[in-house]
């Protein structure tokens, strides 16, 4: 079991470490083709790590060890959150809880970590990025915790690799509007969480719209280059458990070449579909006035709260 | 004998049809009066032929006893008084199609409330009520008068959308128990297994939604507006008897509950309700400025009253709050004519601007202060004797510290409602130089109906015979003697 | 119609009136609320409909066809006009914004499911465990005539609570006899158009439908 796992795992995170800069290559193209412009290519953002691995990192007068240690630290949680979601398999070291509360809890240590390397430069830009980032993830976390919970209820654990296993057994609880409820409210947590539209443009160049944009603004070379990783990896692990929650066929349940295979390339497809949809609703999306965030991801909580209390009583009636 | 029943209801459909289609003058301005008259001539004799011993019904639907040939009485009795004392005078113009064929309508569906047996029909009749004056109420069309109808069509229509979910629940209970039906006949009679647990929401649900539509508080805050913006005559209906039907409601859901639940639910909810109704009232009748306001805060307080006597139960305190229904009903729509009267002569409502109406117009204030007498619950009015007769009740029945409270209370109305009458009517009007005052000794409408309104609440108080019968017979009917 | 089916359905459809309710308090546009609203007819009409067809009553698919016309085309169809007559396309500020509001639904949600509980423990089936939504509605509706300022979102809060009502109705007991069924939905549409009426004059009295400027008679 345990070297199982610790196959699975290093596929996972290797998988996600080079298909996380494709997804977003992949999401850029098209956007860029829906809106009528050549495009960059799928592999550009590779070719931007490339680049930035290969530069110096400049640091700002006044900055700590945390502008440099900080960008470890995210891409650390996020190779970590790739472990625990099941992406390609649902295979667990016995050690290793792969607990919903555990997994929020990693994305949190990544997203303080972010914030702080957006306080650390002490620039105005900065701060303001980190402030209003950490708000959203202060009303984000609450509606993850509470829509994966009411797909865990049925379950009666809320360990992610037995919520998945047993939607698969069960292909009727995927269809229920519960399930609905709660994943429509996962993906709106989870587009708020990653910094897409309609809460933050991950390609503006105004500084007062910026959430995400503003706390890497200082960063350079190869401490760049980590954050982007480290985003990019979130943005794939998340949209890889929103699809493993929704279709959770091909994920392997045992640790075989043959079951690895065909996870992966499930894990590919979805990531490309998930993407895909996201970046062409981005096309019509307008970004939302900050002070009307709140209203959004309330209401995904309202309807994440609705999924647990109609699933309780889906189990007792 | 099924003619009788349907009857006043196919006159009052008739006579509205009618006003509405043809318009002519003579129907537009007696339609109501005609209505009214048919309505009582028809509840006296359903009152004789229920002391004889039978009891009609028709359809399924209608079911005549003593109480509902009671209360179909005392809405042709206030009818008649409202529309009859409110017949404009010669000078005053002709009264429009719509505001007679809705008069009709409304008279018509507070007959179809107090004849049916079947309680979803009791509740269309109550809603239909509300359709029909709500554009009564903004019939002036000015700005006061909206807001007033806007405010009443909807807490009236949310409250008695409240009534429907309780009765509702109250059919899936009759369905649980293997025998779906809302008739009163069968629920209060027909001894059926009624789940406790839902018969306990429904009921108070019920008695929620009916006691919007009375104006009990905390539920009341449409009633000043609505009562004091509708044309006078109008008020009167509403005040007088439209309340007291939405009364009779929670006395008919209240027989079906009691038996299965006991007492306790209906006393406590009724209890609240008309304490507090009490205390709205006597706080704001004091600082008063408008007189159809402060009639309308009146009617909050004699419901509160109503409510009160239902909570105690028993024969002495339902007879009592029937007559109660009947002295108040007459003297309210009585109080509402004048004062549409006053509202003619002297140009305003507002108490600080109405003075010496006594020495000034005689035949106007005479009426008043016989009418506030009446409210006021002096003897020899039979207000007096039901007032009497409920706090006798209440301390037999164990709730006299209730009854302690709500004659505090009834010492505040009394005292406040007797000094803006007495500010309005007594002493000289010093605004006006002497020479100019000229004594008007014009009634400016109909004496009669006032006299024979007040002069039958003068005297039934001593009646006995038929009609003590009859409230007696209706009272046991709801406290459910075997 | 296999129970497991009559099951599914009957939780879409609850799930349809729920998630429509969640959006009315949670939009301020009219023009929204009023497709909603005939969305949320629509989906009661299909409830009724399911429960008719299950249990082979025809006065039940009778009735499904009445809600349909009503809730989801005439009810709707006024309310349009009104609001196209009072001029108005958003609720502007509510009495409490948005994010209350929603917080407040989960706080009434919860409130109904624990009202509910005497009847699932009672009950329990796949009609009573949705009667909550249709408590949860009725509250909602309450929400929205209490937080709105606008005549036409009085008049939408007041359509909520009345189809919560009707929800209840037809899960707890199949709806009540027809002659009163018929004659409350003759009522609303009454009152609607009633309202319609009112909500034109005061728009041209006082040259706008919010409420809060209605303000003349007090104590």
């Amino acid at each position: 079991m345990n070297i199982g796992a610790a196959i699975l795992a290093t596929v996972q995170v290797t998988a996600m470490v080079i298909l996380s800069p494709i997804l977003v290559g992949l999401m850029r193209q098209v956007r860029a083709r829906m809106e009528g412009r050549v495009g960059a290519g799928v592999l550009q953002p590779w070719r931007d790590l490339r680049k930035l691995f290969a530069k110096e990192s400049l640091q700002a007068q006044g900055t700590s060890w945390v502008m440099s240690l900080g960008p470890v630290v995210l891409v650390a949680s996020s190779a970590l959150v790739c472990v625990l979601v099941p992406l390609v398999g649902t295979v667990t070291f016995p050690l290793i809880p792969d607990d919903l509360f555990v997994m929020v809890s990693v994305l949190l240590i990544g997203t303080v970590a972010l914030a702080l390397i957006g306080l650390d430069s002490g620039s105005a830009f900065g701060g303001m990025g980190s402030s209003r980032h950490m708000t959203i993830a202060a009303l984000v976390e609450p509606t993850v915790l509470v829509a994966v919970y009411a797909l865990s209820i049925p379950v009666g654990s809320s360990s992610l690799s037995l919520i998945v296993d047993a939607r698969l057994l069960d292909p009727a609880s995927v269809a229920s509007p519960v399930s609905l409820l709660a994943l429509v409210a996962l993906f709106i947590a989870v587009v708020a969480e990653t910094g897409r539209m309609p809460v933050d443009n991950p390609s503006t160049h105004l500084e007062l719209t910026m959430i995400h944009e503003a706390m890497v603004l200082e960063s350079s070379g190869r401490d760049l280059a980590w954050l982007e990783l480290g985003s990019w990896m979130r943005l794939g692990a998340l949209l890889g458990l929103v699809g493993s929650l929704l279709v959770p066929w091909g994920i392997a349940g045992d640790v075989t070449p043959l079951t690895l295979l065909v996870g992966l390339l499930m894990l590919i497809v979805k990531l490309a579909v998930l993407g895909s949809a996201l970046a062409a609703g981005e096309v019509f999306l307008a970004k939302l006035r900050l002070f009307r965030v709140p209203e959004l991801l309330a209401g995904s909580f309202v309807l994440a709260f609705l999924a647990v209390t109609a699933s309780y009583f889906v189990v007792q009636g | 004998m099924t003619v009788l029943v349907l009857f006043p209801l196919v006159a009052c459909l008739a006579l509205a049809v009618s006003t509405a289609y043809w318009r002519t003058p003579i129907l537009c301005r007696f339609s109501g009066l005609i209505a009214a008259a048919t309505v009582t001539v028809s509840g006296i004799a359903l009152s004789g032929v229920v002391l004889n011993g039978s009891t009609l019904t028709a359809g399924g639907l209608l079911r005549v006893d003593a109480l509902s040939a009671f209360m179909l009485t005392v809405v042709g009795a206030v009818g008649l008084t409202a529309t009859w004392g409110g017949l404009p005078t010669r000078s005053a113009p002709a009264t429009s199609w719509t505001y007679s064929a809705l008069v009709t309508l409304f008279l018509g569906a507070m007959s179809l409330a107090v004849l049916s047996d079947n309680l979803g029909v009791l509740w269309i009749a109550v809603e239909a009520t509300t359709i029909a004056t709500a554009f009564l109420v903004g019939h002036h069309g000015t700005r006061r008068s909206l807001e007033a109808a806007w405010k009443y069509v909807v807490l009236g229509s949310v409250g008695v959308a409240i009534a429907f979910l309780g009765l509702v629940l109250l059919y899936a209970a009759t369905v649980a128990a293997g025998r779906p039906t809302l008739s009163w006949i069968v629920l209060t009679q027909g001894h059926l297994p009624l789940d406790p647990s839902l018969l306990k929401v429904a009921g108070a649900l019920a008695v929620l939604g009916f006691a919007t539509k009375a104006g009990l508080a905390p539920m009341h805050s449409w009633l000043p507006d609505a009562h004091s913006q509708a044309p006078a005559p109008v008020s009167g209906l509403m005040s007088g008897v439209l309340l007291s039907v939405a009364f009779y409601a929670i006395l008919r859901v209240q027989a079906v509950v009691n038996p299965v639940l006991g007492p306790g639910l209906m006393r406590g909810l009724l209890l609240t309700a008309g304490l507090l109704s009490l205390a709205v009232a006597a706080g704001l009748i004091i600082a008063q400025r408008d007189l159809k306001r402060m009639l309308a805060y009146s009617s909050i307080e004699h419901m509160g009253l109503l409510a009160l006597a239902a909570a105690i139960g028993g024969t002495l305190a339902i007879a009592a709050a029937l007559l109660h229904v009947l002295g108040h009903g007459l003297a309210k729509s009585s109080l509402f004519v004048v004062s549409g009267r006053i509202l003619a002569v002297e140009g305003t409502t507002q108490i600080a601007g109405i003075r010496g109406l006594l020495t000034r117009r005689p035949a106007v204030a005479v009426p008043y202060l016989a009418g506030m007498a009446a409210l006021l619950g002096l003897p020899p009015f039979s207000l007096f004797f039901s007032e009497v007769a409920i706090v006798i009740a209440g301390f037999q029945a164990g709730l006299g510290w209730a009854m302690a409270v709500a004659v505090g209370l009834l010492l505040v109305l009394f005292a406040g409602l007797a000094r803006h009458s007495a500010n309005m009517t007594l002493g000289q009007d010093s605004a006006t130089p002497a020479d100019l005052t000229r004594l008007d000794p014009t009634p400016h409408g109909p004496q009669l109906p006032l006299l024979l309104a007040l002069g039958v609440t003068a005297v039934i108080g001593f009646a006995t015979g038929p009609l003590s019968t009859l409230l007696t017979q209706a009272a046991s009917l709801l406290v459910g003697a075997p | 119609m296999s129970a497991s089916l009559f099951d599914q359905l009957i939780s879409l459809s609850a799930g349809v009136l729920l998630l429509t309710s969640v959006l009315l308090v949670w939009k301020r546009s009219l023009i929204a609320a009023v497709r909603l609203l005939a969305l949320q007819g629509a989906a009661l009409a299909a409830m009724v409909a399911v429960i008719g067809v299950f249990e082979s009553d025809l006065e039940l698919l009778a009735v499904a066809g009445l809600v349909l016309l009503l809730k989801g085309f005439v009810l709707p169809f006024v309310l349009d006009r009104s609001r196209v007559r009072t001029g108005a396309v958003r609720e502007e500020t509510p009495l409490m914004n948005t994010t209350s509001s929603l917080l407040v639904l989960s706080l009434l949600t919860m409130l109904a499911y624990l009202v509910s509980q005497p009847w699932l423990a009672l009950d329990p089936g796949p009609t009573t465990a949705a009667v909550p939504v249709g408590i949860s509605l009725v509250l909602y509706g309450f929400l929205i005539l209490t937080t709105r300022r606008h005549a036409i979102s009085q008049l939408v809060g007041f359509l909520v609570l009345d189809n919560g009502i009707a929800t209840v109705a037809f899960l707890t007991s199949g709806g009540v006899p027809f002659v009163v069924e018929l004659g409350a939905s003759l009522d609303v549409l009454l009152v609607v158009l009633i309202l319609r009426v009112l909500g034109g004059r005061i728009t041209d009295e006082f040259g706008g439908a919010y409420l809060d400027e209605l303000t003349e008679l007090r104590d």
